[in-house]
């Protein structure tokens, strides 16, 4: 008897903590001008765009100097005009004159500048430590010095939302000001976020005077969804096959990639005393035949269910993507002509084996990504079958961290700036943090990636990351040496409102929710 | 009386057996397959990954089986141990007692996940933990019986000839805990398996390539709300059953033998 009081009381508890409350005033939805969306991502650090708020999807508080349109292009925001120095180092950006806070009080350069020097003393994830000096030319111009010329500064203007000189104190992330389109209304922390439109918008005023975002479970947003509740909502490609009445289900394209990273180095040990490096994936021939013994089309079908696409690189479909670098995969003929080719030769059991080393790897994932876990099972089975020894193991972040410069692992990345290249693939950046993990090194992609860097136009930067993937005789893409085996893109999944109309969106980076809000201001009410 | 036992024992050992014959290659990837609801070419249905149910839950089941013997053994091993250290002198005895109390006092769950946190997961830190949080309850049980022995005039008698503790416990003790040792062992049984089972699906247990039923329950907690019931439903109804299965062996075993039954309450609790 005791024992089902107990268990009685268990469930309860469970099933009490699970079931939080959407609070009352979101069930009066579809009132017009109003909507509610549950895509998660309520950021940790408030709203302040100095500490990293803003970097995907729309700043909705602040504006920035530049925006990206679909179809990644730079047009203005805050900016008027902008041009950068035959040597790559001044950036001088006019500003508006109309713009003003949501309190009212005009944006003028002393806010650019102290918004940037902030980010540079807050040492966070914002991209702003070339900058070596920002000068004032009139309250509505000012120059960027840069220590080094750097292409991909045009991205920090895209992304850094600029905050008010006046109004910034240590509360701003709790309680922001800006020249975004919204304002805060109120913040409860783990429940809602509430913002209504800013009747001091320089910009066009959004269709939607008010937005609720919740944060709740994603089981639970489904729920809600299901009951009418929520107009916006994003799922896992787990949960994609639902139909939701009401709603209209949106697949998007994006660069959020998952591939295999694979050591680069024999194995050795560095000078801090890890272990880098792993003796059968430093051999080319074993990198390349990986990339072309998977099928990448089987996987897109038969673990994402078809909503994602096939990836070659980590910046498939966007400008700077070296379209050469698309391979005919899922051939085993090839892969093993390959290894043969390279003096590998099939052992007792199929696997192949070159002086008496068997090829045999261990892939490493995060035990907590089910996606990740997927994957990797797949594609072990895809190698093993073909005579590449992989097994998997799941493991902690902290696990893979000590095992990722001498093990595969299951990795992902996929962002709208083209940096994130020279950070994946350069040999300066090998083994920061997650950065080049697996040591890649080739001297021609370095200078290539540094040309790209130091470019004065977008396009010559274009040229020179394209160059680096692969320039008729090297590269760091699968024709090249191969340290990566790309092999997926994940859509994101979304149900919209069937009267809410968001318009063409881009491609979407890594991390899913807050990338839709990107033309926010954009989105309409239909009949 | 005997047929009682014999029948779920014989179920149970053929279950496990058969489980034993089903090489873990067998749970193989087949995307063709994927997400489909029980038939009777799949039984228990297929997962995300078009592997079969059924043998993942038998693999499973052996997983829990043999960490459920193994663990039960550890710990009624720990307790036969702590229970002789205990009959040394008042000292020790006292702190073993303080050791029984303190360990009684926590939630199992709670210090198994502590232990099993602390000790990095894994095959290694479940059976560790299950066995430092199951031994107390056969402990006192084991102690109390030792006590009494302690007493008995042949007992006394060969302390008196001068036959050292090991030959006692040998000659005097042994065959009189024998009973109890197995009856605990057997209470034990299903309750580690249970444990391990919560462990692993709260994510602090066996790491997640393993078959567990805990992984298989735990992983499937992200499918139920795109209706694939079947994922959690068979694997952990299996269980369930084999725990019942086993609880009836031993509950008959234990009338059986007609031993002391304070056990019950105490183990059970």
């Amino acid at each position: 008897m005791r024992f089902y009081v107990i268990l009685f009381s268990l469930m309860l508890l469970v099933f009490g903590c699970s079931n939080k409350e959407i609070p009352e005033e979101t069930k009066q939805l579809n009132n017009e001008k109003t909507l509610t969306l549950a895509i998660g991502g309520e950021p940790d650090n408030g709203f302040d765009p100095t500490t990293g708020w803003g970097r995907y999807g729309s700043a909705l508080f602040q504006s920035t100097l530049l925006a990206y349109n679909k179809d990644l292009e730079i047009t203005y925001d805050l900016a008027t005009d902008y041009h950068v120095s035959e040597d790559g180092r001044s950036w001088t950006v006019a500003l508006r004159e109309d713009a003003t806070f949501s309190d009212g009080e005009s944006v003028t350069a002393d806010d650019v500048i102290f918004t940037f020097e902030t980010a540079q003393q807050a040492q966070s994830i914002v991209d702003v430590a070339n900058i070596a000096k920002i000068e004032k030319v009139n309250d509505f111009e000012l120059i960027f010095h840069l220590s080094e010329p750097q292409s991909t500064f045009v991205h920090t203007l895209q992304t850094l939302g600029i905050v008010p000189e006046h109004a910034y104190d240590s509360g701003y992330s709790q309680n922001p000001i800006g020249s975004g389109p919204y304002q805060l209304v109120e913040w409860r922390k783990g429940e809602q976020l509430m913002v209504e439109s800013n009747p001091h918008y320089y910009g066009k005023e959004p269709e939607f005077k008010q937005l609720t975002f919740l944060f709740v479970g994603e089981d639970q947003a489904l729920a809600a969804a299901k009951a009418g509740q929520v107009d916006v909502l994003s799922v896992p490609i787990t949960m994609s096959n639902q139909e939701i009445e009401g709603m209209n289900r949106l697949s998007l394209q994006s660069v959020d990639n998952r591939g295999v990273m694979l050591p680069f180095p024999p194995a050795s040990t560095n000078e801090e005393g890890e272990q880098i490096g792993n003796d059968i994936t430093s051999d080319l021939a074993i990198r390349r035949a990986l990339n072309y013994a998977v099928d990448r089309q089987a996987i897109v079908d038969g673990v994402l269910d078809g909503e994602g696409t096939v990836a070659y690189s980590s910046v498939d479909q966007l400008p700077w993507q070296n379209p050469e670098v698309i391979i005919e995969d899922g051939d085993p003929n090839k892969a093993e002509q390959i290894l043969l080719e390279a003096g590998w030769q099939r052992g007792p059991d199929d696997v192949f084996e070159k002086d008496g080393k068997k090829a045999s790897l261990t892939l490493y994932y995060p035990t907590d990504d089910q996606m990740r876990q997927s994957l990797s099972l797949v594609f072990a089975d895809m190698a093993t079958e073909f005579g590449i020894e992989v097994k998997t193991k799941g493991a902690s972040w902290n696990e893979i961290e000590k095992q990722m410069h001498e093990h595969p692992v299951m990795m992902g990345w996929g962002s709208h700036n083209p940096l994130e290249l020279y950070s994946l693939y350069h040999s300066d950046i090998r083994g920061m943090a997650y950065y080049n993990a697996n040591y890649y090194q080739n001297e021609k992609v370095d200078h290539y990636l540094e040309q790209a860097l130091a470019a004065s136009s977008e396009e010559d930067a274009y040229k020179y990351w394209k160059l680096a993937q692969w320039d008729g005789e090297t590269g760091m893409s699968v024709l090249g040496d191969a340290p990566w085996v790309w092999l997926v893109n994940l859509n994101h999944i979304y149900f919209i409102n069937e009267q809410v109309e968001i318009g063409e969106q881009k491609v979407q980076p890594h991390g899913h929710g807050w990338p839709i809000t990107d033309f926010i201001t954009d989105w309409q009410l239909i009949d | 009386m005997k047929r009682k036992w014999i029948i779920p024992l014989v179920i149970f050992i053929f279950i496990y057996i058969t489980s034993f014959l089903l090489d873990r290659n067998m749970i193989e990837i087949n995307l063709q397959i994927k997400n489909q609801a029980p038939s009777l070419l799949h039984l228990f249905g297929t997962d995300w990954l078009g592997r079969d149910m059924l043998i993942r839950t038998l693999k499973g089941l052996q997983l829990s089986i043999t960490i459920g013997i193994l663990t039960a053994m550890l710990s009624t091993f720990l307790g036969l141990l702590l229970s002789l250290v205990s009959s040394v002198n008042k000292t020790l005895d006292k702190i073993v007692t303080s050791f029984i109390d303190l360990f009684l006092s926590l939630p199992h769950l709670v210090t198994l996940i502590l232990i099993t946190f602390v000790l990095g997961g894994g095959l290694k830190g479940v059976v560790i933990g299950l066995m430092l949080t199951h031994w107390p309850a056969i402990t006192r049980v084991l102690r109390a019986e030792i006590l009494q022995l302690k007493e008995m005039p042949y007992v006394q008698l060969s302390k008196q000839l001068g036959k050292p503790l090991w030959w006692r416990a040998r000659h005097h003790l042994f065959p009189h805990l024998a009973p109890q040792l197995l009856v605990g062992f057997i209470l034990i049984f299903p309750h580690a398996i249970l444990h391990e089972a919560a462990i692993t699906f709260l994510g602090f247990g066996l790491s997640a390539e393993e078959p567990a039923i805990g992984i298989i329950l735990s992983e499937s907690m992200q499918y139920l709300s795109a209706g694939m019931w079947w994922l959690a439903f068979f694997p952990g109804l299996s269980l369930l059953m084999m725990i019942i299965i086993f609880q009836r062996f031993a509950n008959t075993l234990k009338d059986y033998f007609g031993r002391d039954r304070s056990y019950e309450q105490q183990v059970n609790d």
